[in-house]
């Protein structure tokens, strides 16, 4: 069977203006034509998607995705290739689909339904459902340019799936809207997936794609990196945002100097951050982590504490360890020399994480000096189930029944 | 499968005319949204306009209606015709740039947006054209069967802005000038086309050497001269349009410019949503 979506051989090429021409003076007196430079944003993209598929895009910012789904969605012309869509088809490209702001939210509603190509008589049978599911009662008569964003965009998504497409294209749109509209959204497409309609979804939350998509494409740069069923293609997705994000990670720290000198003249060095299999800035879940930590004074220092916090990026201190009182309360340390803290199971759940490293005299409590390393490492939590950021030992009893006991 | 019955989809023409209604109701509310007197402006512009020029030309300047007719009449008929023109041909300009928002995210026909701003200048015109009512008769105007003729102007006129419109809808896309262009233009126009003296005035200038010829042939190439005209000789005179050739060449020129205007709008409007 013909597929219901088919793009063969897309190429989308867009044009970057150094200088634009854009007014009488510079096209007239300045002859000066336009300058620009030319790339392909999307480039030599081949899929069929069939009928009743939920179809994934995932990429980067800036990787060509809502451009192809606007190819897809007719709004862009392709330089190169084809695209066919079979039957109705609505789209939800980024929030709000053309509201004219002046227009109540009513008004907006037939103007939109008109533009999809859906009689008035229509319109006017399904409009409650289409306020309800908004949850826009009140304010359906107000003009549209007082509503909030996500008045806006509840609007925009009630309209396209009320407008009974055989083809939906969304656009990012699910990441905007509060928990308990987003909910109802996707048992929506979930439905809508049921009744055997077409999905095309794009997206860079690799979890919604996880959820709802049944093939997938993961577009790089323009073009497909990998093609096929979603998990392969997320896992592959994921690893490789990952590696980049840890590369970006270590070639930033492998920059970073020491703090500067504090109380007495102590500074702290460099504070490396290694993981089990020696790899620097990288931490597997449960595994081994291994905190390097350089000082330099002028002179011996007598009785200084030291003390390692952990928070996930951008978070409160998730966990902070420090040296042992008693025992360090007399040592007479050297003036230069590394402390070496070793965690051998990092409880750490899948993410980035800052690390703040400290000396203290013990005597007084006063800081001799501080570091903030708020990218300090990176943990893969790779084929864990556990959500949140701290992993804790755990064990489960669950009740079994003999199977030869029960009457079925 | 589904739970729900479907969604009649209309034909691609009934599809297209719903969707030009619904987007002429918008257009011609856009006018008079949030304004005290709505509909009443439609009549107080070309009213107050035609005033000014009455005293101004008629009273002060000196300016007489032709054969004994009455000015304020003269003035007002061919004012009604220009200010459709004009008002269309700047509504149509930016009809694609206003709407931006749309054109960008949905895919429609969007020569529509253009059709329907001409026409939304059509429906003002035809609101205006109320005005002239009670000139005639104050000025004991006889109205007869000349007045069959106006639709016919009418579609003209339309054709002509359409075509026009077209073309600068899509231009002002790469060139948004192209709008205050538009408002100069229509300005010097305005007095290339017989609206405020009779055509007999310009036709008494033609001699005048260089320039003479210059004008004669910028006014006589003016389709606008013929509608307006035409318009003078069925409101003012009561009687069949006299320059009927000009109007051919008029009508002509209208459904060369549409099928210009179409194929410029349809080359153009590949690049619309990255340009705009």
């Amino acid at each position: 069977m013909e597929p219901t979506i088919r793009v063969d051989g897309l190429s989308k090429r867009f044009r970057i203006y150094h200088q634009r021409s854009e007014t009488l003076k510079e096209v007239l007196v300045d002859r000066r034509r336009s300058r620009f430079e030319e790339f392909w944003a999307v480039n030599d993209i081949s899929l069929e998607i069939n009928e009743g598929e939920t179809f994934g895009i995932i990429g980067a910012n800036g990787s060509g995705k809502s451009t192809l789904l606007k190819c897809v969605a007719g709004i862009l012309v392709p330089d190169r290739g084809k695209v066919s869509v079979k039957g109705r088809m609505a789209s939800l490209l980024e929030v709000g689909a053309g509201f004219h702001p002046d227009y109540s939210g009513r008004e907006n509603i037939y103007l939109n339904g008109a533009i999809l190509g859906l009689p008035r008589r229509y319109i006017n049978s399904v409009i409650d459902e289409i306020v309800g599911f908004a949850e826009l009662e009140q304010f359906i008569d107000n003009p549209v340019r007082n509503y909030s964003s996500g008045m806006y965009t509840r609007l925009g998504f009630s309209i396209a799936i009320h407008m009974d497409p055989d083809v939906l294209l969304i656009d990012e749109v699910l990441a905007v809207g509060d928990e308990a509209f987003q909910r109802r959204c996707m048992d929506h497409i979930e439905s809508m997936r049921r009744e055997g309609r077409t999905l095309l979804f794009v997206s860079h939350a690799a979890d919604t794609v996880r959820k709802l998509c049944d093939r997938c494409l993961w577009i790089e740069h323009g073009s497909q990196r990998l093609a096929g069923d979603t998990d392969t293609v997320v896992d592959g997705y994921i690893g490789e945002v990952n590696r980049r994000e840890l590369e970006a990670l270590q070639a930033s720290a492998s920059e970073l100097g020491g703090s500067e000198p504090g109380w007495m003249g102590v500074r702290l060095g460099s504070v490396e951050f290694a993981g089990s299999d020696g790899e620097v800035n990288s931490v597997t879940t449960g595994g081994e982590l291994t905190v390097r930590i350089a000082y330099e004074s002028p002179s011996a220092i007598r009785g200084a504490r030291f003390r390692v916090s952990f928070y996930p990026a951008g978070q409160a201190v998730l966990l902070s360890v420090q040296t042992d009182d008693g025992d360090l309360g007399d040592r007479l340390l050297p003036a230069a020399g590394t402390v070496t803290l070793s965690v051998p199971s990092a409880p750490f759940l899948d993410g980035v994480y800052g690390t703040k490293v400290e000396i203290e005299d013990i005597a007084s409590g006063r800081s001799y000096v501080e570091i903030d390393r708020p990218q300090s490492f990176r943990v893969q939590g790779a084929g864990r189930h556990e959500v949140g950021m701290a992993l804790v030992g755990h064990h489960w009893e669950v009740p079994s029944l003999d199977p030869t006991s029960v009457n079925v | 499968m589904g739970s729900r019955p479907r969604a009649p989809q209309s034909g691609p023409i009934a599809r297209r005319l719903e969707l030009l209604g619904e987007l002429v109701r918008r257009d011609v509310r856009a006018r008079y949204h949030g304004s005290v007197l709505g509909i009443g402006w439609t009549l107080l512009n070309p009213l107050v306009f035609m005033l000014v020029y009455a005293v101004v030309f008629g009273d002060i300047i000196g300016v007489k209606g032709p054969s004994g007719k009455s000015y304020a009449v003269f003035i007002l008929s061919g004012l009604l015709a220009w200010t459709f023109f004009s008002q269309a041909l700047v509504m149509a300009a930016s009809s694609i740039i206003n709407n931006a928002g749309v054109v960008r995210k949905v895919a429609f026909p969007w020569m529509l947006l253009t059709v329907s701003s001409v026409i939304a200048a059509l429906v003002n015109f035809l609101i205006s054209l109320l005005l002239l009512v009670p000139f005639l008769i104050l000025a004991k105007a006889p109205v007869g069967w000349p007045l069959m003729a106006v639709p016919l102007l009418v579609l003209v006129t339309f054709g002509l802005s359409l075509g026009l419109g077209l073309m600068l809808a899509a231009g002002s896309v790469y060139f948004r000038d192209l709008q205050y262009i538009i408002n100069l233009a229509t300005m010097i126009w305005f007095y290339l086309t017989p609206v405020i003296w009779p055509l007999v005035h310009y036709q008494g200038f033609f001699s005048h050497g260089r320039v003479g010829l210059i004008a004669h042939v910028v006014v006589y190439a003016n389709p606008m001269t013929w509608i307006v005209v035409a318009f003078q000789d069925v409101f003012v005179f009561d009687r069949w349009p006299q320059h009927w050739h000009g109007l051919v060449y008029a009508g002509a020129l209208a459904i060369a410019l549409i099928w210009l205007g179409v194929r410029v709008f349809r080359r153009l409007r590949r690049r619309f949503a990255e340009e705009i």
